[in-house]
């Protein structure tokens, strides 16, 4: 079990934030939208993240990778250093990773050409054109993705589970320390959902941690989370193990309003 | 208003005159016909309006801004070093303000395959718009380039037009003879503060011929200058014109390419960069004299800083022409809140038997391309750089594997000095 009161920079720790608060842009003013997060994630440990609909889940993966629309508050640790003034490439190549829920389509950027400059990035050392052919064509074989995606134009007319799964296989491939999972489940068959869990499972191990934004308990079934939080209304209001999934599918979202209402004011 | 405006353009209109014109014509040693017809073009000079800028082919550019103040007679310096000849070249031409054109073919080469006449006034039509009567009436440096018919080049044809002196005004005629094939790459090079250009260049493609012509404009900053292209494509003739617009400050290029004989095609790709002050202002027109004819048109700017790019693209069905397919495409890419895109297209159709559609697009840099990117490892300016060549692929994908590579290494230099300013 995660441990709250355990320092962000300690040794057993690969991802940490304190106090985090996102700001998006309203009009003329700022609408406060994660309203204080905690969150210490352990080397080896998986976390999920679940929460009703538009609860913040996706705009505090998406702030924590720094994307520019949002204002940060509050600290990021990773690996036992602070993050959060860094830009997101710099995150990235630390060893931070973000799965897009809507992974962006670039027409014209072929997958190989965008790998290898991202693994390039992330490696600090060209690839070698040889090897590189052979880490992908492994990588898409564990993916079960067709090679011929290789060649073509990156997410550009791919079907969404064709997406997800490039989102796992650069994931394989960046091998990152921390990584954040944004609805990777969705829009998945049985059987992209099956390969979605295997390349998450075979990209996890003792060193490093994922938290795994999901709505449903299908893709936990495969990836077994360590801890299970839920996020509402800006708050983490629970934090448990897999049985907090039961009830949830059991009993909902409503029964946990009260806590928000409390961490709310707690917060106020 | 109008009056102010147009005396502004009169006076900045550089002075001509026969003494001048009889003095320059000398200097290149040319014969009396050739004077002739230079005081035949000073006349028309004289008597051209200034550009309407009231009309949208030149409301964007101001002409004045792109007049020498002066024209000259000396060359421009001493004897200029030349370039090597790139090893794959069939031949290459310099063109020299004030001095004869060299040609250098590579060995081995037929005799008569490739020849060259300075001057290049046989064929063209008189021009009556101020900058092609200037050009016509002042020319200084000038070439024909005739490929014998039926010949095949192995290599691309270099022609590389210097700016240099106050007023570079160059004149280039390629002739490609029935039946053979040709690729010739003009590039525009040389330049700097105050140097003007004023060119105009003719590609004449004979009944069945495959030709490719390419324009590349790489001038150093501070040169402005107005750039005309004319392409005749006989019947079943197949031209290729590529146009590049990278270097100067400000920048006029006209392409208008005539499908003369039945069957013929024209293919125009063009790729414009531009960043800081620069403005590129690209003008095509397709015209369709003929039947069974078919153009396509693919032009693409991205525009970074305050740079500016503007459009105008006239896809023209004369009356007789039916049958033609005519397509025109520009996309813009803006790659900061203060550059700026224009696209204006075009119609005019006279005959209802035809396929004609056009496309135009002018949108920002997409922010989320970026984040995904960036969300990658890579760098702001190296996200940038493959979403720009990713705005750029499918056009320079439709190029020969030699015109890309060509066009490619103007390309990859340029984003790197527009992504050095942008980051």
């Amino acid at each position: 079990m995660s441990d709250q009161m355990l320092s962000p920079d300690h040794p057993s720790v690969v991802f940490a934030c304190r106090n985090l608060r996102v700001f998006v842009k309203d009009g003329d003013n700022e609408k406060l939208i994660v309203r204080g997060v905690d969150l210490t994630v352990r080397r080896g440990e998986k976390h999920a993240l679940m929460g009703p609909n538009g609860s913040g889940k996706s705009t505090l993966a998406a702030a924590l990778m720094g994307h520019p629309s949002y204002r940060v508050e509050g600290d990021i640790w990773l690996e036992g250093e602070r993050v959060d003034t860094l830009e997101p490439h710099e995150r990235a190549r630390r060893g931070l990773f973000l799965s897009f829920q809507y992974p962006v389509a670039v027409p014209g950027v072929t997958v190989a050409n965008f790998l290898r400059a991202s693994l390039a990035a992330r490696r600090g050392a060209e690839i070698p054109v040889r090897a590189f052919r052979q880490e992908l064509n492994e990588a898409f074989a564990t993916m079960s993705i067709d090679p011929s995606f290789i060649t073509r134009y990156l997410n550009d007319g791919f079907s969404g589970g064709e997406k997800k799964k490039l989102e796992i296989l650069q994931m394989l491939l960046l091998k990152p320390s921390f990584s954040l999972l944004d609805e990777t489940d969705s829009g998945l068959d049985i059987d992209a959902l099956k390969i979605v869990s295997e390349g998450i499972n075979l990209a996890s191990g003792p060193q490093n941690g994922l938290l795994l934004v999901t709505h449903y308990q299908r893709i936990l079934n495969h990836v077994q989370p360590d801890v299970v939080h839920v996020f509402m209304n800006g708050h983490l209001v629970r934090t448990g193990g897999m049985e907090l999934v039961s009830a949830l599918e059991e009993r909902g979202y409503d029964w946990l309003a009260d806590e928000a209402a409390v961490a709310e004011g707690s917060r106020a | 208003m109008a009056d102010v405006t147009a005396s502004l353009i009169a006076s900045a209109r550089p002075a001509l005159d026969e003494g001048l014109l009889r003095a320059l014509a000398a200097s290149l040693g040319e014969d009396a016909a050739a004077v002739q017809r230079r005081l035949a073009a000073l006349a028309r000079y004289e008597a051209a309006d200034e550009p309407d800028r009231v009309r949208h082919l030149w409301r964007f550019t101001n002409p004045a801004a792109l007049l020498p103040a002066a024209i000259g007679t000396a060359a421009a310096g001493g004897a200029p070093a030349r370039a090597p000849r790139p090893g794959d070249a069939a031949a290459v031409i310099d063109l020299w303000p004030g001095m004869a054109p060299v040609l250098e073919t590579a060995p081995g080469l037929p005799e008569g395959t490739i020849m060259l006449a300075a001057g290049a006034d046989a064929g063209a039509q008189p021009a009556t718009d101020l900058f092609g009567a200037l050009n016509e009436a002042a020319w200084n440096a000038g070439a024909t380039v005739k490929v014998a018919a039926g010949a095949r080049l192995a290599g691309p044809i270099h022609v590389r037009v210097h700016a240099a002196g106050p007023a570079a005004l160059p004149r280039l005629r390629v002739e490609v003879g029935a039946g053979a094939e040709a690729s010739v790459v003009e590039q525009h090079v040389g330049g700097g503060p105050d140097v003007r250009v004023a060119g105009r260049t003719f590609v004449a493609a004979g009944a069945g011929a495959r030709v490719r012509h390419a324009l590349v404009q790489v001038w150093e900053a501070g040169t402005c200058g107005h750039l005309a292209v004319e392409t005749a494509a006989a019947a079943d003739a197949d031209v290729l014109t590529v146009c590049g617009v990278f270097g100067g400050d400000d920048t006029k290029l006209e392409v208008e390419a005539v499908l003369a004989g039945a069957g013929a095609r024209s293919e125009i790709i063009g790729v414009a960069l531009v960043a800081g002050k620069q403005h590129a202002d690209v003008h095509t027109c397709h015209r369709h004299a003929a039947a069974h004819t078919a153009s396509r048109i693919d032009y693409k700017a991205v525009a970074g800083q305050q740079a500016r790019s503007t459009y105008t693209g006239l896809i023209r069905i004369d009356d007789e022409a039916h049958h033609c397919e005519a397509y025109q495409e520009n996309r813009n890419l803006l790659l900061s809140s203060r550059a700026r895109a224009d696209a204006i297209p075009e119609l005019e159709i006279h005959n209802q038997e035809v396929s004609c559609s056009h496309g135009a697009t002018i949108a920002p840099v997409d922010e989320e391309q970026l984040f995904y990117l960036e969300s990658r490892c890579l760098d702001p300016r190296e996200a940038l750089g493959l979403v720009v060549g990713g705005f750029l692929e499918n056009t320079l994908a439709r190029l020969p594997d030699d015109a890309r590579a060509m066009v490619e290494s103007f390309v990859g230099p340029r984003l790197a000095t527009i992504r050095e300013g942008t980051a």
